[in-house]
């Protein structure tokens, strides 16, 4: 098999569980921003540092401005703190703000009123309302402002005057530092008044995801917004990458987690298949049930036979008892025996023990054990993909083992980093559809969403053990063959998988057990 | 010189100076940014004749951000918590201003004696008891005034827990005769808000079921 069958299909067709969305750097943002003022201030006639204060006290929706702009010219002014509420008619600040203090006579010494300093060479800075203070005094003030209150609008000191300092106020009053950061917050405030713009929730990352098919809360019930805002890894410098030469920096980038999240619910984790409003109901149930996840989630298990305490530290579910050597399956616990053949049942909680629950006390244990069924196999799957870490370190010398050991070169051994990464990326969907399951009303649809997960799953757990399995020179050629082949096998399946989901919230073909935000009462059983 | 420490040395001083405004602020320890303001009661209100001291911290960041104030001495009121002393103002918060000193901050808080916001209480029992029955509200925090804010403290022992609690002794009286510890009694009228018009409406029952709690 030739390397080309790893490349991703050209994105010829958008996936049905794909999204059109657009990356925006803070810059792009900044000029979204200055397009709008543009457009206020060729409407108004105002300057650019008015029309901004207007759009900025409106939360940016230019149409409600402009209504009420036309309306009370005065009235909004004033209360964007453009201008002092005056009797005289409304006169858009021409001047920039800066301007000495009218108020003290030139004969009589300035005395700040916040320090109450009196130097001769201070100099008093005043908005239009001319309530004057010391630059150090405004430096200080703003400064505290942006710095400890994260806000934006920095009114006039004096007590009761609402008048904004305009940014060029605070930008010859504060260090540029915090101007960057002032700026900063603008961006996220106009971000945070657009509902089509999100924020990417990756620490330090300053980029911001377009994306207006999930704009609205209705869209949310059709579609999983899973996005991702470009950038790779964390950029906050840790002390361990301090001492980095700029090519390992430059590999970090590459190969660090890339920032995926949800458009619409801000997790920094791909929940596809299932939707926002299901994915937080689990979450949360998973948060409440905590004593019960701590008591399933203790990482150890007996071996079926001998009884031996067993921790597993690997991604594969394939157990072999250290002590007497009986093969089991980690998720369910039988021997290994039974799933290497046709049948597989692991993923499916078998429901008709619930039938014969009358009372209410075998009810609730049924409805516990429900739960747990499909809290072990979401957490087994979240803790394989957090081993995936030293899965990858692993694999890397894997990879570095094979260039010395056979003929192979750097470009023929990703095979098993392409590997590696589609176990990660099907965990994590298998992971969310353990969720899924848990909420989905029994019936057709159910078993059938149940048998795609099931095919994934023993896709990935085949997978999963051939990347574990030890690597002789000899069989190099064989296990290459094999990964890729099931890597590719394993991608289809994870394909259909989201497809047939994702098809199913445009089909309205789900039905849940819970009522859901966005969706039909559930119907009475 | 530091500004924050020129600012409060100067509006400590202006305090000083100022005979008409009748407020004080002096220094706890040696530092000058823990103080103890005070300020009599404001005439015609059920705090008149009383002597209210103010516990008052000034942040790092003073005047930029606002000082911290609460009462030291216990005040029966709804924006004042009758057991922290904490203090529900909007210029101690939000609405503060740099221009705001030590001195026009400690009048606002003599003025909000004056005026209590019930709708937006520190203290939601002590609210009630003053929508519940305004009356009855003011005989309990002239009491309060009377014990605790008056210059020779009433001692200790006189002290009318009936009176403290805002509630009718006659009240107290019949359901101790029940058997049930005094404390008690006024403990569960108080939180039952057995006061004025509630009085009818709150049965026997419900009292002695919270009481056999």
């Amino acid at each position: 098999m030739d390397m080309d069958d790893f490349k991703v299909a050209p994105k010829t067709a958008r996936k049905a569980y794909e999204l059109e969305y657009d990356s925006l750097s803070q810059a792009a943002i900044e000029k979204l921003m200055e397009q709008d003022v543009e457009h206020i201030r060729g409407i108004f006639g105002v300057d650019a540092s008015t029309a901004s204060l207007l759009l900025r006290h409106l939360a940016w929706n230019k149409e409600r401005l402009i209504e009420q702009y036309m309306d009370h010219a005065t009235k909004m002014l004033v209360a964007a703190g453009v201008s002092i509420p005056e009797p005289e008619p409304a006169r858009p600040s021409r001047r920039p703000a800066r301007k000495p203090a009218a108020k003290s006579p030139k004969s009589e010494t300035f005395v700040c009123p916040i320090c109450f300093d009196d130097a001769p060479d201070l100099a008093p800075l005043a908005l239009d309302c001319t309530h004057a203070a010391c630059s150090g005094c405004w430096a200080a003030y703003i400064t505290s402002k942006i710095r400890d209150e994260a806000e934006h609008a920095c009114r006039c000191m004096a007590e009761g005057c609402a008048l904004v300092a305009p940014d060029a106020f605070v930008r010859a009053a504060v260090d540029p530092e915090t101007y960057v950061r002032f700026q900063g917050l603008l961006v996220r405030h106009f971000v945070a008044c657009t509902p089509a713009l999100k924020f990417c929730p990756y620490p330090a990352c300053t980029n911001t995801v377009a994306c207006p098919a999930a704009a609205s809360k209705a869209s949310l019930a059709s579609v999983v917004p899973i996005v991702s805002c470009g950038a790779r890894g964390i950029a906050a410098p840790s002390p361990s990458s301090a001492g980095m030469s700029q090519s390992q920096e430059l590999a970090r980038q590459a190969t660090g987690k890339e920032h995926k999240f949800c458009f619409g619910c801000i997790i920094d984790s791909d929940h596809r298949p299932v939707v926002c409003g299901v994915a937080l109901l689990w979450l949360k149930k998973c948060r409440d049930d905590s004593e019960t996840a701590n008591w399933i989630k203790s990482n150890t298990k007996e071996c079926g036979k001998c009884m031996s305490t067993i921790e597993k530290n690997g991604g594969c579910n394939h157990m072999t008892c250290k002590k007497c050597k009986h093969e089991f399956c980690w998720v369910c616990m039988g021997p290994w025996s039974e799933h290497g053949t046709a049948w597989y049942s692991c993923n499916r909680y078998d429901e008709k023990g619930g039938v014969d629950a009358r009372d209410s006390q075998s009810k609730s244990r049924a409805s516990l054990e429900r739960y747990l069924h499909y809290y072990n196999r979401w957490a087994n799957h979240e803790q394989s993909a957090k081993l995936a870490l030293d899965l990858f370190a692993k694999t890397e010398k894997k990879m570095e083992e094979m260039q010395v050991t056979s003929a192979l070169t750097w470009i023929e051994v990703q095979f098993m980093k392409k590997a590696v990464e589609e176990v990660d990326k099907c965990r994590m969907t298998l992971k969310w559809t353990y969720a899924m399951a848990y909420y989905l009303a029994k019936g057709n649809q159910k078993d059938l969403f149940e048998d795609n997960q099931r095919d994934l799953e023993r896709a990935v757990e085949d997978l999963s053990e051939l990347l574990e399995s030890p690597i002789e020179p000899e069989n190099i050629p064989t296990l290459r063959q094999k990964v890729t082949d099931k890597t590719v096998y394993v991608q289809k399946r994870n394909t259909i998988v989201l497809e047939d989901t994702a098809d199913g919230f445009l089909e309205g073909r789900w039905k849940w057990n819970v009522p859901v935000d966005g969706f039909d009462q559930p119907e009475n059983e | 010189m530091d500004a924050r420490l020129r600012r409060v040395n100067k509006e400590i001083a202006d305090c000083k100076n100022d005979k008409t405004s009748n407020i004080r602020i002096d220094l706890v320890d040696s530092s000058p940014f823990h103080l103890k303001g005070s300020f009599p009661g404001p005439e015609d209100t059920p705090y008149q004749g009383g002597h209210f001291e103010v516990d008052i911290v000034i942040p790092d960041s003073y005047p930029f951000q606002p000082v911290k104030m609460k009462f030291l001495t216990k005040v029966y009121h709804p924006n004042v918590s009758s057991a922290s002393g904490a203090i529900c103002l909007d210029i101690l918060k939000d609405a503060w201003s740099p221009v705001l000193t030590l001195k026009s901050t400690l009048i606002s808080l003599q003025s909000l004696l004056c005026s209590p916001e019930p709708n937006d209480p520190q203290d939601a029992e002590v609210a009630k008891h003053y929508t519940t029955s305004k009356r009855s509200f003011e005989e309990t925090a002239v009491y309060w005034t009377k014990t605790y804010a008056t210059p020779p403290a009433g001692a200790a022992d006189t002290r009318d827990e009936v009176a403290i609690a805002g509630l009718e002794a006659a009240h107290v009286d019949q359901f101790e005769q029940l058997g049930f510890p005094r404390a008690k009694v006024i403990d569960v009228l108080r939180r039952l808000n057995y006061r004025g018009a509630n009085v009818a409406q709150i049965t026997d029952d419900r009292i002695v079921e919270e009481l056999l709690k």
